[in-house]
């Protein structure tokens, strides 16, 4: 397959790093302004298969000494290809280049860096074009929805511009349309089944505003895997009819739940933490967890070490989350669902979050609506549900609110979901005194319920 | 399903009057309740007997049936014999060959699963002494939720506290005399059933590591699954050699940890060097970063004969049993402290500090028995300070005019060389050594395992394994390294952040070097197989002397694998989990995958696990090294569980393996849980127990090890990029049984494309399904419920 092409060509040298005394010359990174790499989807008539060219100096015309602007250019056609499939190949060029023996490429867009070492320039890897005909026969192989496929490479700092800011734009497009399309926008969603390898009953919704669990497949993604390996792992779901627009239940996500679960799991809910909840198998990258206390949410990412403000760590809600089950108020979620406007919508989104660690507040503080940003307590400011609630208070955060129509309803009877212990079970056996309790508020970090052993016969009292 | 213990409860109560008191308004807030019993439910197999779990080994057995290797024809253990045993001879007792050979095995497994049992019960003794029963078990913190994995899935026993050990250690004991009976004569008679109380001995093996560990890390505050343990001083070179020195050998710490105690009390911890070899070693430097360690078991002679260390300290398992002899030669007193290992020594357990000390200094004994070990700390220390201005770190080494005298008497029998478990040219090093030359004797200090067979052999007495050292002595000196400190358990959180890159096909698979130091071509071997698979991003274990093995070795920067690799359980980690008895973190985090990720109950749930881990975890274990009883236990243990293990040379003395047959497309059928149906997956993992010849070989296996039936089309890619790319490196071609392991198009690496498509083409090859793979019918889940 890459018989004329000086040196291996192997997923082993991904990773393989080119110092600066092993460096023949690099193009892109830090110190150059101009670079890029982009896909474009074209006309069939406007992409001459096959043709890599290089508009500046190649390799062998370059100087060790300098650094050069680079921008690759891949152009493809084909009747099945559309532009919300760019950007998914163009993360191949990182992936796919990076087998290439001698050949370092870092980043990607518009902050590539590249470096080819002097063992590879010596070994006869003298020209961009062998680049090109890497790309060109891995991504052929692997997407064969690619007709025709022409390369460009930039290396000449004057005639790069141009094309430069066509990328810079295209980059704009495509994120402006990934930001706006929101789930009404399509009528297909993606089922990602590749963690049922180790979680047997789950499956992954992947939705314009709902990301995998993992973090790592957009819809995007989804749509462009589901292309290209049709009997694979990814799958489209048509949503179907939508049942409840608010929780984010479709007839066609439901179907699909039940099929792929065997019936473990027959109605999911995407925007909600309660009910229906979507599952979870184990790589989830953060929690949502109910807080009864303050009825709110308290968000837990794995990163995070200590304990959470319910004095449970993250490892130890993981265990109640995982393994596809549906579990009311325990929630995977990833980092980018919580850059969805519908984040646990339908349970009322940010105003029903009450805690998270400070660095997660700090890396998704764009997201969270302003007016709430102060009200969600991190744990510099509370480490205790108690001290969560008059934080909460102080703050006057919209959860609040919650609790009055409790109160309210609890007024005339207790409410339902309120547990209630038996006068008798209480542990006060203060003999001769009575004890009166008013307006009390008692809190414990830990109760330990042991079962209460029926006395045997004959054994005294 | 219970789940009850990690949400909270809130209780209001209006008005509530009774005989105890009247209360008003009251509210009470539960932030985390907690049962006394444990919410999981009992799996069927809790605290199993010896044939509770004899129907999935049996499946395991047919599979990958044993393959004997006679070490020896005869049985000789009881007074009818000798029997020959050759072909399909009966002994006198009616026992033929097969199960012979198996019920010696189980022998060896026995002896090292008690040995490791044994040392669990001193630990926890010792820690319930000075801890209590109550004291709490911690392996990890906050990022560990599952701490117990093993006890957990074997004993169906959730254990939080010293004392919860105790039980389990009680089981233990028990099954391990059941098992040790059934090779009486007149007992067990089949080879099948004999090799199914190899496997259980091999689990009893490592529930008896986790027991150990788990009291050890509690108690003395080692790492706790920390990724990024301190780095600690590897090698004979890194030994301050004008101070006092201290060494102590076997895998017991507290006698160990007595002397640094001792030292930071008395503030002389910057006076006197404490160094070790082989595990006590690794646990002590897991206490403290000053201890360090001198090397793998193979390093005592060496180490002694250098005659550095002023102080001999020894506790139990793989020391060598001439070691107080050769502590005689150098003029180093020497401190026995285990009841298994008394070595004929007085016992001066009940004697006064002062007098031992003075008899040990002054010679009067050569040496003594302590047996508490909260004494050997005062006594070593202070008999090292003393004796070390007199000894003046005299040792047995010889000069090169000696070497070349010695080289001389040498008349080329070749004995030495028959005698060498590893075949050394030795012959030919004392020729040129008598020549004057001693650069090939130096040469082959690499290679030498350092048992000193060749002295013994030797008809003219010359010292020939001191000649090699001696000869190797400028390289000795340049044994300076870094090992991560053992870190114990991997973090429950780690398990779940490799969940993605494994089934997205970034990880190939989990690699665990383990074991002993009888290398057939030194340890260097170990540390090369180690980087190569961190560097392909396997996620890379080890522990034990193949852990030090792993550290003495140095890129071209001159950096440790340690130094270069990150210490986390993840892609291109290198995870020093600890002593060889840490061994069952690494079965724990296998088992953990399947409480992680899928969410299958561990408790008292063995058989259902195990299929989990084997049809699932592409993990396999390497013992290049495998020298000991135990590391045969160690070795059933994981496959019990269904992780395959791969043996250096030496290994094939264990006397069988256990080996599939790719060619039997019957034998790798697997139900599919979602349909029922049986669908052929081909032969994954190929073997069970395998002996490579060399390195390059067993990397080569390594690689195809790692596939399971479960993998996703890309984790499969990746598994046989590596596997085709090892294949083509090591034998120059692309391995002949490819189309056995591509399921789909998709699981063809795409770099390989064309080529390998020509030969699915040439073999006929059909595509087929990727199943919810199970051994276990009862496993196939019913549509709907």
């Amino acid at each position: 397959m890459f018989e004329n092409i000086p040196g291996e060509v192997g997923l082993v040298h991904v990773g393989e790093r080119i110092r600066k005394n092993d460096m023949y010359v690099e193009l892109g990174g830090p110190e150059i302004k101009e670079k890029f790499e982009l896909v474009k989807v074209r006309p069939l008539e406007d992409v001459h298969d096959g043709a890599i060219t290089i508009v500046g100096p190649d390799l062998a015309d370059m100087d060790s000494s300098k650094k050069y602007p680079l921008g690759i250019l891949v152009e493809i056609s084909g009747k099945e290809l559309e532009a919300d499939i760019e950007g998914v190949i163009e993360r191949r060029i990182h992936e796919y280049t990076n087998y290439i023996e001698g050949f370092m490429h870092l980043n990607q867009r518009y902050d590539i860096w590249v470096r080819v070492s002097k063992k590879a320039y010596n070994r006869g890897f003298t020209t961009l074009k062998y680049v090109g005909m890497v790309l060109e026969r891995l991504l052929k192989n692997e997407l064969p929805i690619i007709e025709r496929m022409q390369i460009t490479f930039y290396t000449d700092a004057e005639k790069i511009s141009p094309v430069y800011a066509e990328a810079k734009q295209s980059y704009e497009t495509r994120d402006a349309r990934a930001r706006g399309l929101t789930d009404d926008d399509v009528d297909v969603f993606y089922g990602c089944a590749l963690c049922q390898s180790f979680a047997p009953s789950h499956v992954c919704v992947v939705t314009p505003q709902r990301y995998a669990n993992c973090g790592a497949i957009s819809w995007f993604d989804g749509r462009a895997a589901a292309r290209i390996d049709p009997k694979g792992p990814i799958f489209p779901i048509e949503k179907g009819e939508c049942l409840d627009a608010e929780k984010g239940e479709f007839a066609g996500i439901n179907e699909s739940a039940k099929k792929r679960s065997l019936g473990e799991v027959n109605r999911v809910y995407l925007y909600s933490a309660f009910t229906y909840p979507h599952t979870s198998c184990g790589c989830f990258e953060g929690i949502a967890f109910y807080i009864p206390e303050v009825e709110g949410f308290g968000i837990v990412m794995r990163g995070y070490r200590d304990i959470t403000v319910n004095g449970l760590a993250f490892s130890t809600m993981a265990d109640s989350t995982a393994g596809g089950r549906q579990v009311d108020g325990f929630h995977g979620i990833s980092l980018e669902y919580m850059r969805s406007p519908k984040f646990l919508s339908a349970d009322g989104g940010y105003a029903r979050v009450a805690w998270m660690p400070s660095d997660l507040k700090e890396q998704i503080k764009t997201f969270i609506p302003p007016s709430l940003a102060d009200k969600i307590a991190t744990e510099k400011e509370v480490k205790t549900v108690s001290e969560l609630r008059d934080f909460l208070i102080k703050n006057t955060h919209p959860v609040i609110e919650r609790w009055k129509t409790e109160e309210d309803a609890a007024a005339g009877e207790h409410a339902g979901a309120v547990q209630v212990f038996s006068g008798g079970d209480f542990p006060l056996t203060a003999g001769g005194f009575k004890i009166i309790f008013k307006n009390a508020r008692i809190y414990a970090d830990k109760v330990v319920i042991i079962p209460v052993q029926p006395k045997k016969p004959g054994t005294g009292e | 399903m219970e789940h009850v213990t990690d949400k909270g409860i809130n209780i209001r109560i209006k008005e509530l009057q009774s005989d105890i008191g009247f209360i008003k308004d009251l509210e009470i807030s539960v932030g985390n309740i907690s049962r006394e019993k444990w919410a999981e439910p009992q799996g069927p197999t809790p605290f199993p007997t010896i044939t509770s779990l004899r129907e999935w080994d049996k499946r395991l057995l047919a599979r990958y049936q044993p393959f004997y290797l006679p070490f020896c024809d005869l049985c000789c253990l009881c007074t009818y014999g000798k029997c020959d045993l050759t072909g399909t001879k009966k002994g006198a007792c009616g026992i033929q060959m097969p199960a012979q050979q198996s019920r010696i095995v189980l022998l060896a497994a026995c002896i090292g699963a008690a040995t490791h049992i044994s040392h669990a019960r001193e630990l926890v003794t010792h820690t319930i002494k000075e801890k209590g029963r109550e004291f709490p078990l911690n392996p990890g913190g906050l990022a560990i939720e599952v701490e117990a994995p093993v006890i957990r899935l074997v004993c169906g026993l959730k254990p939080e506290k010293l004392g919860d050990l105790e039980p389990v250690l009680e089981y233990l004991e028990s099954q391990i005399t059941v098992l040790l009976s059934a090779a009486h004569t007149g007992q067990e008679g089949n080879h099948i059933d004999f090799e199914s109380k190899v496997l259980h001995a091999g689990m009893m093996d490592q529930v008896g590591m986790e027991v150990a560990d788990l009291a050890q890390i509690s108690a003395f505050d080692y790492p706790k699954a920390d990724p990024d343990a301190h780095l600690v001083d590897l090698g004979m070179g890194t030994v301050d050699t004008t101070k006092p020195v201290i060494l102590v050998i076997g895998h017991n710490v507290p006698p160990a940890i007595s002397i640094v105690d001792y030292l930071t009390r008395t503030r002389l911890s910057e006076k006197v060097e404490v160094t070790g070899i082989c595990c006590t070693s690794i646990d002590i430097t897991r206490y403290t970063a000053k201890a360090k360690i001198v090397g793998p078991m193979s390093w005592q002679l060496r180490y002694i004969r250098s005659g550095i260390p002023d102080v001999i300290v020894v506790d139990e398992q793989c020391i060598r049993t001439d070691v107080l002899d050769e502590s005689e030669l150098i003029h180093a007193p020497f401190i026995a402290t285990s009841e298994k290992n008394c070595l004929g020594l007085p016992d001066r357990t009940h004697d006064s500090i002062d007098a031992i000390v003075q008899d040990l200094v002054s010679g009067k004994t050569r040496g003594v028995l302590l047996l508490n070990p909260d004494m050997v700390g005062e006594v070593a220390v202070r008999v090292a300070r003393e004796i070390a201005p007199v000894r003046k770190k005299q040792g047995r080494l010889l000069t090169p005019e000696l070497i070349i005298e010695q080289a001389k008497e040498c008349t080329q029998c070749k004995l030495c060389r028959r005698a060498c478990p590893n075949d050394i040219h030795i012959p030919d090093c004392m020729k040129a050594a008598g020549k004057g030359n001693l650069s090939m004797l130096a040469g082959i200090y690499d290679d030498c395992v350092s048992c000193a067979r060749c002295e013994e052999a030797c008809p003219q007495d010359i010292p020939i394994h001191t000649m090699i050292i001696s000869s190797a002595s400028k390289a000795t000196k340049d044994e300076t390294f870094r090992m991560r400190a053992g870190r114990g358990a991997i973090q429950d959180v780690e398990i779940r952040k490799v969940g993605g890159p494994l089934v997205l096909g970034e990880i190939p698979g989990v690699v665990a070097f383990v074991g002993c130091a009888n290398y057939p071509k030194g340890g260097k071997e170990v540390a090369e197989m180690a980087v190569e698979f961190a560097r392909r991003r396997y996620i890379v274990c080890t522990s034990g002397c193949a852990a030090m093995s792993v550290g003495m070795y140095k890129d071209e920067e001159g950096k440790t694998p340690y130094e270069r690799f990150p210490g986390s359980f993840d892609a291109g980690g290198i995870v020093n989990v600890g002593s060889c008895g840490s061994n069952a973190h690494i079965a724990g985090a296998a088992i953990k995958i399947a409480s992680v990720f899928a969410k299958r109950n561990l408790r008292g749930n063995y058989e259902e696990i195990a299929d989990y881990v084997y049809n699932r975890v592409g993990a396999v274990g390497v013992a290049w090294g495998a020298m000991s009883q135990k590391a045969a236990a160690i070795a059933s243990g994981f496959w019990r569980l269904g992780i395959p293990v791969v043996v250096g040379p030496h290994g094939t003395k264990y006397r069988r393996m256990l080996l599939g047959r790719a060619d039997h497309d019957e034998d790798w059928y697997v139900h599919d849980r979602r349909t029922g149906e049986q669908v052929y997956v081909g032969p994954v993992p190929e073997h069970l127990f395998f002996a490579a010849e060399t390195k390059e070989e067993a990397m080569v296996m390594v690689a195809k090890l790692c596939m399971r039936p479960n993998d996703t089309s890309k984790g499969r890619a990746i598994k046989l990029t590596h596997y085709i790319d090892l294949h083509k490196r090591q034998f120059g071609t692309i391995p002949d049984d490819i189309p056995l392991y591509v399921r789909t198009l998709t699981d063809v690496p795409i770099t390989m494309k064309e080529e390998i498509v020509k030969i699915l083409n040439s073999w006929g090859w059909k595509e087929n399904t990727i199943p919810d793979p199970t051994l276990l019918s009862r496993q196939v889940r019913k549509k709907e419920r």
